[in-house]
């Protein structure tokens, strides 16, 4: 998996681990826009390049093995990563695809990853993840989630 | 006079808060979704449903070579069985397929005997094919797996071996200088 640095179109290897409680010192609400603390006893992941120490950016997931769904809570990415300005594209996406590929690993065909971005929004995740609407929530699953995976799982 | 702090943050893909924020908000979703999620389920295909058996395999492949494999009894022969699983309605069609007996089969997938080289080459291949136009699946994963499982074990049954290959084992001091 790789991110894209915007300024010179260099591809970047990049991990997904999740976050150890010593990194949640450095999870400033300036620099993650979010109080990530918070989810300290969520299942969280960090994006850093690879052997780096640096975290790009966090996603916070809810398991529902009832419904076969991992639930996005919260998803960000640090603040030099965000706006026109960017270092690095790619971001949101490889974390979207770590957690679709987590989805899938559990529940096979019928995986779902779901997530509730504001209405003015939304319409990228639509176009961007092909995800479906269903009220005020957003979804990915069996096709588009393997597209989704295909998309971004590559070295 | 513009206020900085009133411009709205466009940017979609800074952050979401996707919070649930009471248990009725929760409830209320999980339905909604549910009833949507069943009837695009309904319009599956199985060419779909097979695309979505067959990465679930190589991920989770690709997963206990990390060694993150889980609680689960994890080895060559659950993978074989499940990639078998997923393509064929009976398991005699694939032993057909890569020419071998069906009784081989059953006896490397129920663990009763060890596969050959020439199995797992035919596993390979075969697999290059049904991966064809599904994922990025690299064929080499076989051997890999079924070589991590060897290792997996012959690295828990230390206790067992160690004592008394260990009689055998001396470093000359020669080479100790």
């Amino acid at each position: 998996m790789n991110i894209v640095e915007v300024s010179t179109g260099d591809i970047f290897p990049i991990e997904v681990l999740p976050v150890d409680q010593s990194d949640y010192t450095s999870l400033s609400k300036a620099r993650y826009f979010f109080d990530w603390k918070a989810e300290r006893s969520e299942e969280v992941y960090k994006l850093v390049l690879k052997g780096q120490r640096d975290i790009l950016g966090l996603v916070s997931v809810e398991r529902i093995p009832t419904e076969f769904r991992i639930h996005i809570r919260l998803l960000t990415v640090s603040k030099e990563n965000k706006g026109s300005g960017k270092t690095y594209d790619d971001i949101a996406g490889n974390l979207i695809a770590h957690v679709v590929k987590i989805a899938v690993t559990d529940y096979g065909p019928l995986a779902c990853v779901s997530l509730r971005p504001k209405s003015s929004v939304a319409q990228h995740y639509i176009q961007k993840y092909n995800m479906k609407v269903s009220g005020i929530t957003l979804s990915v699953e069996v096709p588009e989630i393997i597209d989704l995976i295909n998309q971004y799982d590559h070295d | 006079m513009t206020n900085k702090h009133n411009k709205i943050n466009v940017d979609p893909e800074y952050g979401v808060d996707s919070r649930y924020t009471s248990s009725k908000e929760r409830v209320d979703d999980a339905v909604a979704l549910m009833q949507a999620r069943l009837e695009r389920m309904k319009n599956l295909s199985k060419e779909e449903i097979l695309r979505a058996k067959l990465m679930q395999l190589k991920l989770k492949m690709e997963n206990y070579l990390r060694g993150e494999a889980g609680e689960q009894q994890i080895h060559f022969a659950y993978f074989l069985a499940t990639y078998v699983d997923a393509l064929y309605t009976k398991r005699s069609e694939f032993a057909m397929d890569i020419n071998v007996t069906p009784v081989f089969l059953s006896q490397v997938i129920n663990r009763h005997r060890e596969p050959k080289e020439e199995f797992i080459l035919k596993l390979m291949l075969h697999s290059e094919k049904a991966f064809k136009g599904i994922s990025d699946f690299q064929k080499k994963v076989w051997y890999q797996v079924y070589f991590h499982e060897k290792l997996c074990d012959t690295m828990a049954s230390q206790d067992k071996w160690g004592p008394e290959i260990e009689k055998q084992v001396k470093l000359s001091e020669s080479i100790l200088g």
